[in-house]
């Protein structure tokens, strides 16, 4: 019996070979109809110029109507240019308030917010926060930031709502909505920016509803899911009393979904600051234009100093809404807590205008920036190259170019483009149905209709070079965290803080090790993506079933051979899943890498935005969108197993 | 139950009630080929399955009636018919004399506010309020002031027994007591009648034997008509005035306890009854001869409604066959031998 637990596992591999023997020898046989065609009429090895379409004239002609329209056609005046100003506006009395309270009166309102639904340590927590964006002179950029994201994560959570409602209550919107939700989530942020540029300029507007693009989605999706996920018999009963339909929702669905509307709401406002910060590069201001420029220049300590403020709001807000959504459900007793809590707010803020106290002191800033750059300095002239034995951190960026990076892209490149489809196809059927397949194929060849063929599979270089690193860095951490308790919770809380970084702020360090190139991009993408690998690998491993872990062991396996036969097989789901998240994870970083001189695809974007060549970049994301839908489903298993999950 | 009650309008009356679920389930009670055919079958034709089967029944002021069957027969289907929270496909159904099926929304919801509240197997309360809140969540519905459906909660909530515990969260509280406060919403709506699907399964053998007296007692004291599902046979026993036993979707015998027991409908009813202690439901009525001369007028009285076990008690402890004494009157005698074939079943089965 115990035997038949064990070795189970072992026998679903060769089932599945069989399987794939199946679909390889179908994908053989349509290769070899189709691909002496089509070498016959397109010859060489890239993408065959015949097949491309130039989208530049048309776009470049689309963007210049718009640009000057903007001011005279019905459309924009009547609409956009009402939801730019209603935004211009909003984004600017959140601002004011902030600058009015003072930073005695924000870092109270904050900690007292903090305190209420977290407890005193995260009140603390927040002062602390607080206290150092004002004494690294960031003061008000932070409250730029701030107000940014006020205005972008209430939009996103009303839109979000609305749209899970939607999905919530009505099973065909469910249908229509949970796709598209799906696809937003796996898509790099910098996909956005360029639609909402080309159609509001760029500026604040652009940046907020960018943002709102980004971040409503998981609003929306954990809304419906929540909704959706109410007991049944709970449901029944309400209705068993003669509720309204109305009545139900909000006396039962809504509260009985409070855990997923507050984890909603904390994912909201991780993907609204991650976006935030983002979008500087469109017009944003604040902490995220101060890393943007400070990067432009290779000011690491400028960087570090508004890199700063970015973590520690992303802990502090992570963490507070976090706690709300943890606490325990009553509400009533509380209300005068938090009355008592508004009306100290109210007076520390008052107080501090009463002394003539609004802006942060500068008496009490550090210059950070000068003191880092000397250190960055130093680190340049004494680890970048050089260093006995193990060389420099420059030399093996760039050894890991030379060999890795280079090999890679002009491997992809010499590759036959109809290969490329090939292989393509080849592994997104393998892992999961044909219709996963024959969507990837689609977007790949998109991007070679695209045009931007050879910059694609640039970056697809090396989003595959940081993955595999990801994986094996991840895979090896993770294994060794599920065998032992203590590394596991040694490295929780360094995870739980990776996780809630936004993908701007992991550049910073790179740029300082590396220098600029792609080695850095894929660096960051790896340090950006390993938390996630590394969590699911170890969660995966760790709910192996205990039985079959037992039976094994009864029959005396070492723990190697357990891991092997047991364990590993039957965490495959989880392991897929983290290959699938490492490579949405990674891709996102290396499309940002382009700014510091990662190329391809990345660049074209803010190269477009910089230079106002709208086309290339709308070009360029159009293909991150193709290239994320591939990787997205070259690496899924079986979509049924994680729509369940999700 | 007396013949003045009788004569009454039944609180529920349900005749030739079908409920299919699947693909264009409607075709499927009107189409005499099809309802022929037996469950397998009919899904593998249709797709459909038919929970519940051209079932007739009324539901008497006052009674307990008892739904039972095996897990999958169609009971739960049944009793949400009752209040259309599941719409049946076909038949007829009346409160009261007034049809539920042709009732709109506005009525509908009046008919679940105020007339008929049910009880479930996993409770259903709201996990985000307190016993109180739950307790007075029928009110809430209804449109009550807050202080007011309170005030009345809380009398309910003591008479179930949770005094005290009006401000814990159902999951601070024991399986039985949680029912206690599904039973306690259910009764706050002061329901005409009240309907449970199988409100005790979910409980330990002692707390469901606590919760069944705490039933038989509230019965007893307010007399509120009740409908109880059920797949034990001796909850439906303990609890029934009258029984119908449900298979497949058709009620395959109605009857009282005793007739159950007594007299089985079909091999199946034969069956399921089979273990039960006879002694114990049937009563003296079946054992039961009538007097010839030579018997003694002095044996101890029972009443017709007593027994076969407690007549065994008296007459061991006589020493001589009981009379059956209804007001006065002797209706017959039971002695030893006719009280032994009862429990034995070898007696004639009663009508
Ligand atoms: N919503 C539904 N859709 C399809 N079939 C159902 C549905 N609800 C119940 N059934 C079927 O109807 C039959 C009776 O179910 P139910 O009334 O729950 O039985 P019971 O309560 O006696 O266990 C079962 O075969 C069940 O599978
Ligand atoms: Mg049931």
């Amino acid at each position: 019996m115990a035997a038949i637990t064990v070795f189970s596992p072992r026998t679903l591999p060769a089932v599945l070979k069989h399987r794939a023997v199946h679909k390889l020898g179908l994908l053989a046989l349509a290769a070899a109809v189709l691909v002496p065609l089509a070498n016959a009429r397109w010859t060489g090895g890239a993408w065959p110029d015949a097949l491309t379409v130039d989208l530049t004239k048309p776009l470049t002609e689309a963007s210049t109507w718009i640009v000057d329209n903007r001011d005279t056609h019905p459309l924009f005046l009547y609409f956009f240019g009402h939801v730019s100003n209603a935004i211009v506006l909003a984004v600017r009395a959140v601002y004011l308030v902030l600058l009015a309270a003072g930073w005695a009166g924000v870092t109270a309102l904050g900690a007292l917010v903090a305190w209420r639904v977290a407890g005193l340590r995260l009140a603390l927590g927040t002062v602390a926060a607080f206290l150092t964006c004002g004494w690294l002179g960031m003061w008000v950029p932070t409250m730029q930031t701030l107000a940014l994201m006020v205005v972008a994560v209430a939009a996103s959570v009303v839109v979000g709502a609305l749209l899970g409602l939607a999905g919530g209550l009505s099973d065909r919107l469910n249908r229509a909505l949970r796709p598209v939700l799906d696809t937003m989530q796996v898509l790099p942020a910098y996909a956005y920016l360029l639609p909402v540029v080309l159609v509001f300029g760029m500026g604040v507007p652009a940046a907020v509803l960018a943002t709102v693009v980004y971040a409503a989605p998981p609003m929306a999706r954990l809304t419906a899911l929540g909704l959706r996920g109410a007991d049944k018999e709970v449901l029944e009963a309400v209705r068993s009393l003669g509720a309204t339909a109305r009545q139900g929702l909000l006396t039962a669905r809504i509260p009985l979904a409070r855990k997923e509307l507050l984890l909603g709401l904390n994912q909201t406002i991780m993907m609204a600051l991650s976006m935030a910060v983002i979008a500087s590069v469109i017009g944003a201001g604040g902490l995220g234009d101060r890393v943007y420029q400070a990067l432009a220049s290779v000011d690491v300590g400028a960087a570090l100093a508004a890199g700063i403020p970015i973590v520690l709001l992303a802990v502090v807000l992570d963490r507070v809404t976090g706690a709300a959504g943890n606490g325990s459900t009553s509400a009533e007793p509380r209300r005068t807590g938090w009355l008592y809590a508004l009306v100290a707010a109210l007076a520390i803020a008052v107080a501090g205008r009463l002394m003539g106290r609004l802006d942060w002191p500068d008496a009490w800033t550090v210059r950070i920036a000068e003191p880092v750059n000397r250190a960055v300095d130093w680190m340049t002239a004494h680890l970048y190259s050089g260093v006995p034995v193990i060389g420099g951190t420059a030399d093996w960026a760039a050894h890991f170019t030379t060999w890795v990076l280079n090999p890679l892209r002009d491997g992809l490149t010499w590759l036959p483009w109809w290969s490329v489809l090939l292989l393509v196809a080849a592994l997104a059927w393998l892992i999961g149905t044909w219709q996963t397949a024959l969507t990837a194929v689609l977007v790949m060849a998109a991007i070679g209709v695209l045009g931007v063929w050879t910059p694609a599979l640039d970056t697809l270089s090396q989003v595959l070079a940081a993955v595999a690193v990801t994986l094996v860095i991840g895979f090896a951490t993770g294994i060794a965290a599920a065998r032992s308790d203590r590394l596991e919770r040694a490295l929780r809380p360094v995870l739980d803080v990776f996780q809630t970084m936004p993908q701007f702020v992991y550049l910073i360090p790179v740029v300082a090790l590396f220098g600029v190139g792609r080695a850095p991009a894929v660096a960051a993408a790896v340090v950006y993506a390993l938390p996630a690998v590394v969590r699911i690998t170890t969660q995966g491993l760790r709910q192996v079933d205990a039985a079959a872990m037992e039976s094994s062991s009864s029959l005396g396996a070492t723990s190697w051979q357990q891991l092997r036969q047991v364990q590993l097989p039957l965490a495959r789901p989880a392991l897929l899943l983290a290959v699938n998240q490492g490579v949405v994870l990674v891709l996102a970083v290396v499309i940002i890498g382009g700014l510091v001189g990662g190329g391809a695809l990345g660049y074209d974007v803010v190269f477009g935005l910089a230079q106002g060549d709208l086309a290339t970049g709308l070009v360029a994301g159009a293909a991150i969108v193709c290239l994320g839908l591939m990787l997205d489903r070259v690496t899924q298993p079986t979509e049924r197993r994680t729509k369940k999950g999700a | 139950m007396s013949e003045a009650v009788l004569a009454e309008t039944p609180v529920f009356s349900v005749n030739g009630l079908w409920k299919v679920f699947g693909p264009k389930a409607d075709r499927i009670p009107a189409d005499p080929e099809l309802t022929a055919l037996d469950p397998a079958d009919l899904r593998a034709r249709t797709g459909c399955t038919a929970a519940v089967r051209d079932v007739s029944f009324d539901v008497r002021k006052g009674e307990v009636f008892v739904v039972m069957g095996l897990s999958g027969s169609g009971k739960s289907t049944l009793v949400r018919c009752l209040t259309r929270l599941i719409e049946p496909t076909a038949g007829t159904l009346a409160i009261d004399g007034e049809d539920v099926r042709a009732m709109d929304k506005p009525r509908l919801r009046e008919l679940r506010r105020h007339r008929a509240a049910m009880v479930f197997q996993h409770f259903g309360l709201l996990p985000h309020r307190t016993v109180l809140d739950n307790v007075a969540y029928g009110l809430e519905i209804q449109g009550l002031g807050k202080a007011e459906r309170r005030a009345r909660a809380a009398e309910v909530v003591a008479k179930v027994g949770l005094e005290g515990m009006e401000q814990r969260r159902p999951s601070q509280l024991s399986g039985g007591q949680r029912q206690r406060v599904g039973l306690a919403r259910a009764l706050a709506v002061d329901p005409e009648v009240l309907l449970f699907d199988e409100p005790f399964s979910a409980l330990d053998p002692l707390i469901r034997r606590d919760m069944q007296e705490e039933v038989v007692r509230l019965h007893r004291e307010e007399g509120r008509t009740m409908v109880f599902i059920t797949h034990d046979l001796s909850e439906a026993l303990k609890l029934g005035d009258r029984i119908a036993l449900m298979r497949d979707g058709k009620v395959v015998q109605l009857g009282t306890p005793e007739e159950i027991v007594g007299s089985p409908a079909d091999d199946y009813v034969r069956e399921f009854v089979r273990d039960v202690p006879r002694e114990q439901v049937l009563t003296v009525r079946t054992a039961m001869r009538t007097p010839t001369d030579g018997d003694a007028v002095t044996g101890p009285a029972v009443a017709p409604d007593a027994t076969v076990s407690e007549a065994i008690e008296a007459v061991a402890r006589a020493g001589e066959p009981a009379r059956v004494v209804d007001e006065g009157r002797c209706l017959g005698v039971v002695d030893a031998d006719g009280l032994l074939g009862v429990v034995a079943g070898t007696a004639k089965e009663a009508v």
